[in-house]
């Protein structure tokens, strides 16, 4: 049977498809993939799903590889091989505020998509927060008065900087990475290692 | 009525299998002369989290007792048969047992296993004792295709040992190896000397099949702990070998994942779909609790996946009696000429393709007859 390798959909997935032509990988049939969430390739089945999903499926070994961002790793720590960075998908971790932002004398409230990042943040601080989950469109959190601060992935910045958000700090930087099922790697040695070898090398180099 | 997450109802087949493979586990441990132990499945947390054992209470069922005191549902065989058998005399033990784990950070809460444990035996014989017990069940439950893995704790420990890293530090490094993550080891050693460093991001990569062995012995020409582990490894290796093994693989960076391993770890995988059947190693420092030196090795079968791996199909022919209120009792008396048969009693059939095949009660001068049809 082929390696199955998951993959990130949305912005990883571009990236990714640069890096793997870069490799000199068949990419062809993920080119013009249109909606379909499983492409065959003569090498390998791929399919697209979130994040988190990802490491869903590596880990219960429905995929042998998948490549996905840092932060979901380090969010929701699966139990996976969590093998090395690739060369794309950098990002940080950031706390932001208002411009001018004069925390109130109370537990603060901050609002994240990240909760076990923005847990262990306050925690290594040894600060007392209320953290407030929200899925998406954060920095509405603090603009409308739901929260002091986010903790949110930040690429270049300009989405906090044209919601009128100033970063306070920035923490973690990371970017996509190649993790692998526990057993699969063992199992299906002589398919991946040749693989993961190649990611390995082409990491390097970029 | 709905279920906790994780807990689960079994029916037919599955229960089936389980019971099956309860049983051939119960006739190979015996056979092999180990002796059936069972602890109580409500235990103290302290058997399973004191700084030995090192087991984490967040993932145990627990509660609090009358006194005061965190009692759990059994989360691990190991440390609760060494408790039980600790005040025992130090002479050669084998013991067998079986029944449920529960913990709450594995897919479902309630884990059934059957296992062996070996004590004050001779340590190459423990170990060999302990992977040829595993053959030899997994040949009688009829599976077929795994590979067995090897690792050693000691492997890790030696080549740090010259860094002196303090114990948050070897976690950190242990963790990072662990998962095979090898921006992070070298993130964690760059204050550290090259070549250590070097070694261990090799290492990550150090698994497969006994040509990683040779290769090793070439790299470590000049560090006879490590030889003398590799040289350890070799010789099971050969042993599983020549009983007919398939396949033995290595991973010499594997880092424990229980902190009472102690020595040789293994590991089975099912090549199909590369679920784990099996794992256990070495754990002499478990004892160390109970003042005793010695020597400990086991291993525990995951049963739940093995009897997801066994064979489906019901090995008996199913015959259908077809009879009335009135003929019932002699439908039942028939069951006695089908003694080798799965034989239901049914009024009405409505599905015949599932019997292979159906009798009927006639009456045939005045007489009552079962005939087949």
């Amino acid at each position: 049977m082929k390696p199955v390798i998951a993959l990130t959909k949305g912005r990883l997935e571009k990236q990714f498809l640069q890096f793997f032509q870069y490799l000199d990988f068949e990419a062809e049939p993920l080119l013009d993939k249109g909606r379909k969430l499983q492409i065959e390739t003569e090498q390998f089945s791929f399919f697209f799903a979130k994040g988190v999903d990802v490491t869903t499926y590596v880990e219960n070994g429905i995929a042998d590889l998948g490549v996905v961002g840092g932060d979901t790793l380090i969010e929701h720590k699966p139990d996976v091989y969590n093998l090395f960075p690739l060369p794309f998908g950098q990002c940080r971790m950031a706390l932001a505020t208002k411009a001018d932002y004069s925390w109130p004398d109370r537990k603060n409230r901050i609002a994240s998509t990240f909760t076990n990042i923005t847990k262990d943040y306050f925690r290594e601080k040894g600060e007392s927060v209320d953290i407030i989950r929200l899925e998406g469109s954060v920095e509405l959190a603090p603009i409308l008065g739901l929260a002091d601060a986010i903790v949110d992935i930040v690429e270049t910045g300009t989405t906090l900087k044209e919601n009128g958000l100033v970063i306070q700090d920035e923490f973690l930087s990371f970017s996509a990475r190649l993790i692998a099922n526990r057993s699969s790697l063992k199992v299906k040695r002589d398919q991946l290692v040749p693989v993961i070898e190649r990611f390995k090398e082409g990491a390097k180099q970029r | 009525m709905f279920l906790p997450a994780g807990s689960q109802d079994e029916t037919g087949v599955q229960i089936a299998n389980r019971l099956k493979a309860s049983e051939i586990f119960r006739k190979v441990s015996e056979k092999r002369n180990f002796k059936a132990i069972s602890t109580p499945v409500v235990e103290y947390a302290h058997t399973f989290t004191n700084e030995i054992a090192g087991m984490d209470l967040q993932s145990m069922l627990k509660w609090f007792n009358s006194e005061g005191e965190i009692e759990v549902l059994r989360p691990d065989w190991t440390a609760a048969v060494a408790r039980a058998i600790a005040k025992q005399h130090q002479s050669f033990q084998k013991w067998s047992y079986q029944g449920s784990v529960f913990r709450m950070d594995k897919d479902g809460t309630e884990n059934r296993q059957a296992g062996i444990e070996i004590v004050h035996a001779d340590p190459f014989l423990g170990e060999s004792e302990c992977l040829l017990t595993a053959i030899q069940y997994l040949k009688e439950i009829g599976l077929e295709e795994y590979v067995i893995e090897l690792g050693h704790t000691a492997i890790f420990e030696q080549i740090i040992k010259p860094l002196k890293l303090d114990l948050k530090e070897e976690e950190a490094l242990r963790m990072a190896m662990h998962d095979k993550r090898m921006d992070l080891v070298e993130e964690l050693l760059s204050n550290y000397p090259e070549e250590i460093k070097d070694a261990l991001v090799q290492l990550i990569d150090a698994y497969g099949g006994s040509d990683v062995i040779t290769h090793y012995e070439h790299v470590w020409a000049n560090q006879p702990e490590l030889l003398a582990i590799l040289q350890h490894i070799r010789q099971l290796i050969n042993l599983l070998e020549a009983t007919g093994v398939s396949e033995v693989i290595v991973d010499l960076g594997r880092v424990k994942n229980l902190p009472y391993y102690d020595g040789i770890m293994f590991r089975g995988f099912v090549t199909t779909d590369g679920s784990t059947c099996f794992s256990g190693g070495r754990y002499d420092r478990l004892y160390k609790q109970f003042e005793q030196e010695t020597s400990a090795v086991g291993l525990a079968f995951d049963v739940d996946q093995l009897a997801l791996h066994m064979e489906t199909k019901d090995s008996l022919t199913k015959a259908c009696i077809i009879a009335t209120p009135e003929t019932h009792s002699i439908a039942e008396k028939y069951r006695e000429d089908l003694p080798e048969d799965i034989v239901d009693i049914q009024y009405h059939v409505h599905n015949e393709a599932i019997y292979s095949a159906i009798y009927t009660v006639i009456l045939d001068n005045n007489q009552y007859k079962v005939v087949k049809r």
